[in-house]
């Protein structure tokens, strides 16, 4: 079974976009995460990247980034209200615990809490969509010529992780079907099969790179030349892999707008919010406009369907009707 | 212009591999895996690489890509050379321009994450132009039909498209010669047909030169134009197929064709290389024997509806009305049995209301195309998947070997895998009494396919060492020469003599005529034909034998039957 993060080619803007616009979009997102604390901003960044992995058709994938986001807020909310015992509004007084002393539970320590977990969530919704929408044979290839080796040793290890999880998924129903008179197989034995198993893959897959020459210096052909002989129209074909979008232009902008909407608002007092000791949440206008122009940057991925008038369609098929109409 | 083309045309003149001479021992192994090899292929050879398991072919592959001894190490004496390119001196990088190589495994030959990148990767790293990168990638898309697959993750293909798709990055650079390894051990009939007839159109049309190891010959033997036989790591034949076949009479049966032995059974020559080619041998030998063709003969080959349903030979045995014998008990009933997987992130049933039942003592192959249901069946019986509706029972218990015999063997003594009395037992049921105290890697590859059933059965047998009520066996012949299926089948036949119903899934048509008594044929999750092994196997095209295909007779699978068809017809003619 597929991992609901892994890239899935899908004909939406996000998955069709080249690495580096899809990386603004979605970097500049995560960036006002980090540089915001104001809860209504930060719920404006999950609002923006949940809209754009629905857009993107990667429901899946947020859900499962939603489902453990939340897990590990509601975590950092409970371990942040028993370690914090600052704020003036105390819910509970919990006495003394053996590592963590008084324990006094406060609402601003929850409030505290919950605005990193939320933090936590929105970024790794968004590194979800990400993972579920950019194709990272295209991120790897975009980085190759800053650093080759690396970029395919780390192509590698990506597929080596799903087939590494197939090859233990077999050796765990090898392990149910052992008879009750076998030697039960516990965790270390299969592990080490798994482990041995695994080596034996990479020792084949390492083959596999050494015949697509992975072994060789690249050297260009001389400008014009190809395996196929001399190109005359040097632009004629692009590479799939390298193919440019007309939603490029769509991502840098919406990206650059929410970095530069973020950092005006951000001088201007749009990230009022503090924790102790008493819990305030600015929600000036300067908020307010960051927040919806954040949220709205969500429907970036937005598919339009295509666009044919009815006007233009009756002119098309009045054209093509004979002289005189009817039949 | 002139200039480069002319170059490129002198390295298509040179011969596309030479090797002479050629001595190879892997590291820390006593007897070399290739001894005194010398064989030349000319550029446009459709060659066949035959022999035994472990005789060498898998070998002899390598060191024509230069993984062996650049990869592997080892010693190495005598010459290679590909397309002019001297293969020891050279690696495999410098060898991938001139030469591609598809292994039996597609799902280490892919190291990207979509198709198009896949393809595109060795000339990336050959350092072409995104333009011509573009071009090449769509021109191998277009040769082999898979165009639709680009954008598509790899993931999430099916062998035969992964197959496929390693094949295209193989040939993206345009190689004089490919290599292949048993490429359709893990294909269906069908996407195995198709690989084979595949490689001949891109010999005939792109003048590649094709290098195939294959153990089921008869698949690949017409589409051949030279035999390459290996035994014990060196060559024992070199010739054209009609001639290798007449060869393998003598040398080694196990090389035979099924049609061959039809032939050979039935005292008719020249033996066949494929269906065509028996069927044009039947016609005119017929019309040359009595100036008018065979009434039999005539009918195999141009079988009309009437001439379909002649029996010339004993009928099929007789089954009760639901296809199944009542002398036994039930081991498997399956009842409305639906199934659901995830598959592409959506579900999808992939048993649909299937309705089966095994007895105690048949022998059921289990067959249908890749995705028809035959291993979630077996794994729903085992209980290693849920039903999302109806019920499937074995009620005397099941023993299942899935596809890869390796995955149950872990620990380094047979012995610490089978301890006690049970485990003894159930050595002694599959015959490796004696192997107990070997260490599983130094088994042959047959001997851990027995070790891994005995694994799976210990401690499920029952007092008298009487068997579970059903044992399955999942895609048991991958990989397999003829020699290893006879034993496979001879246990299969042992197995249930002693009583357990034997549920086999398998692509392999000849090994199940050769094991089973009663056929069933999934597809899409249903069952779409189920009855004795002669009337299935017998009744089609892609699921038929080769005997099967020449003769079109009804109940007519082997070569023995087909011979007995053949000379009662000569009686009675």
């Amino acid at each position: 079974m597929r991992s609901p993060f892994a890239y899935t080619p899908r004909p939406g803007p996000l998955q069709r976009a080249s690495p580096g616009a899809a990386v603004v979009y979605l970097g500049a997102l995560v960036a006002v995460a980090f540089l915001y604390s104001n809860p209504i901003v930060l719920s404006a960044v999950g609002i923006a990247v949940v809209l754009a992995g629905r857009l993107a058709g990667a429901w899946s994938a947020v859900r499962a980034a939603l489902w453990m986001g939340l897990t590990l807020a509601l975590l950092i909310v409970v371990v942040n209200a028993l370690v914090v015992s600052r704020g003036t509004t105390v819910w509970a007084r919990l006495g003394d615990w053996p590592i963590f002393g008084q324990v006094d539970v406060t609402a601003e320590a929850v409030a505290a809490g919950a605005v990193l977990g939320l933090r936590a969530a929105v970024v790794m919704v968004a590194f979800a969509v990400y993972s579920s929408c950019v194709d990272p044979d295209r991120v790897l290839r975009a980085l190759r010529p800053l650093a080759g080796r690396s970029a395919l040793t780390a192509t590698l290890v990506s597929r080596l992780v799903p087939v590494a999880a197939a090859d233990a998924a077999r050796l765990r129903d090898a392990a149910r079907l052992r008879g009750p008179g076998a030697a039960p197989v516990g965790k270390a034995p299969l592990a080490r099969r798994l482990l041995a198993g695994s080596l034996d893959r990479a020792v084949d897959v390492a083959a596999t790179l050494e015949l697509r020459g992975y072994s060789l210096r690249p050297e260009r052909p001389p400008a014009g030349e190809t395996f196929f002989g001399p190109m005359r129209t040097e632009k004629r074909f692009t590479s799939p892999v390298q193919r440019r979008s007309r939603y490029d232009q769509r991502f840098y902008l919406t990206g650059a707008i929410v970095l530069v909407v973020a950092i005006a608002g951000k001088a201007l007092g749009a990230d009022s919010f503090s924790e102790y000791p008493t819990t305030e949440i600015g929600s000036g206008a300067a908020t307010l406009a960051v927040a919806v122009i954040v949220a709205l940057s969500g429907l970036a991925p937005l598919r339009r369907a295509p666009r044919r008038s009815a006007a233009r369609a009756s002119r098309a098929a009045s054209r093509s009707l004979p002289a005189g109409g009817g039949m | 212009m002139q200039s480069g083309g002319g170059i490129h045309m002198e390295a298509r003149v040179a011969s596309a591999l030479t090797i002479e001479g050629l001595t190879y021992a892997y590291p820390e192994t006593t007897s070399p895996a290739l001894r005194d090899v010398s064989l030349t292929l000319e550029c446009g050879d459709f060659a066949l690489l035959a022999g035994r398991s472990a005789c060498g072919k898998s070998t002899l592959l390598r060191a024509a890509c230069g993984l062996v001894p650049h990869f592997h190490g080892g010693e190495i004496s005598g010459q290679v050379e590909v397309a002019g390119l001297n293969a020891i001196a050279t690696g495999p990088g410098e060898l991938a321009a001139v030469v591609g190589y598809l292994a039996q495994d597609p799902e280490t030959q892919v190291v990207s994450t979509t198709v198009a990148a896949e393809i595109e990767l060795p000339l990336g790293m050959r350092g072409d132009s995104t333009t011509s990168r573009a071009r090449a990638v769509e021109e191998v898309a277009l040769a082999l039909a898979i165009p639709h697959l680009l954008d598509r993750a790899v993931d999430t293909l099916s062998g035969g498209e992964l197959q496929r798709v390693a094949l295209a990055a193989a040939l993206v650079t345009r190689p004089q010669l490919v290599l292949l390894d048993e490429p359709t051990s893990q294909l269906d009939p069908v996407a195995g047909d198709e690989l084979i007839w595949l490689l001949r159109r891109l010999n005939s049309e792109w003048g590649v030169t094709i290098l195939l190891a294959e153990h089921r010959l008869e698949r690949c033997l017409a589409a051949a134009d030279r035999v390459v036989a290996m035994d014990s790591g060196s060559i024992a034949y070199d010739g054209n197929p009609r001639d290798f076949l007449t060869w393998a009479q003598d040398a080694d049966q196990a090389l035979e064709t099924p049609a061959a032995r039809l032939f050979s059974l039935a005292d008719i020559a020249p033996l066949p290389v494929g269906v065509r080619d028996a069927r044009r041998t039947l016609v005119s030998t017929s019309a040359a024997a009595g100036g008018e063709p065979d009434p039999l003969l005539t009918a195999c080959t141009f079988s009309s509806p009437t001439s379909r349903r002649r029996q010339p030979h004993s009928p099929p045995k007789k089954l009760s009305e639901e296809g199944i014998r009542l002398t036994s008990t039930t081991a498997l009933d399956a009842h409305d049995l639906w199934v659901e997987l995830s598959r592409n992130d959506s579900p999808h049933d992939v048993l649909r209301g299937l309705d089966l039942k095994v007895n105690h003592g048949e022998r059921v192959a289990l067959m249908g195309r890749n995705g028809a249901g035959k291993s979630t069946l077996l794994r729903t019986a085992a209980g290693l998947t849920e039903s999302v509706r109806g019920k499937v029972e074995v009620p005397g218990g099941i023993a299942l070997l899935t596809q890869n015999p390796s995955d149950f063997l872990v620990r380094e003594r047979v012995g610490d895998e089978l301890p006690g009395d049970e485990g003894l037992a159930a050595l002694g049921i599959v015959g490796l009494e004696h192997a107990i105290d070997a260490d599983p890697r130094d088994l042959s590859g047959g001997e851990r396919q027995r070790l891994a059933l005995a694994i799976a059965l210990a401690g499920r047998m029952g007092a008298d060492d009487e068997l579970p009520g059903l044992v399955a066996l999942d895609e048991p012949t991958r990989g397999m020469d003829r020699a290893r299926k006879d034993d496979l089948a001879s246990l299969i036949h042992d197995l249930a003599a002693r009583g357990a119903g034997l549920l086999v899934a398998t692509h392999d048509v000849e090994f199940a005529a050769l094991f089973a008594e009663r056929v069933v044929l999934l597809g899409d999750g249903v069952v779409i034909a189920d009855g004795p092994t002669e009337e299935v196997l017998s009744g089609g095209w892609y699921f038929a034998t080769e005997v099967a295909r020449v003769l079109d007779l009804p109940g007519v699978i082997t070569p023995e039957q087909g011979a007995m068809a053949l000379r009662e017809a000569g009686e009675g003619g």
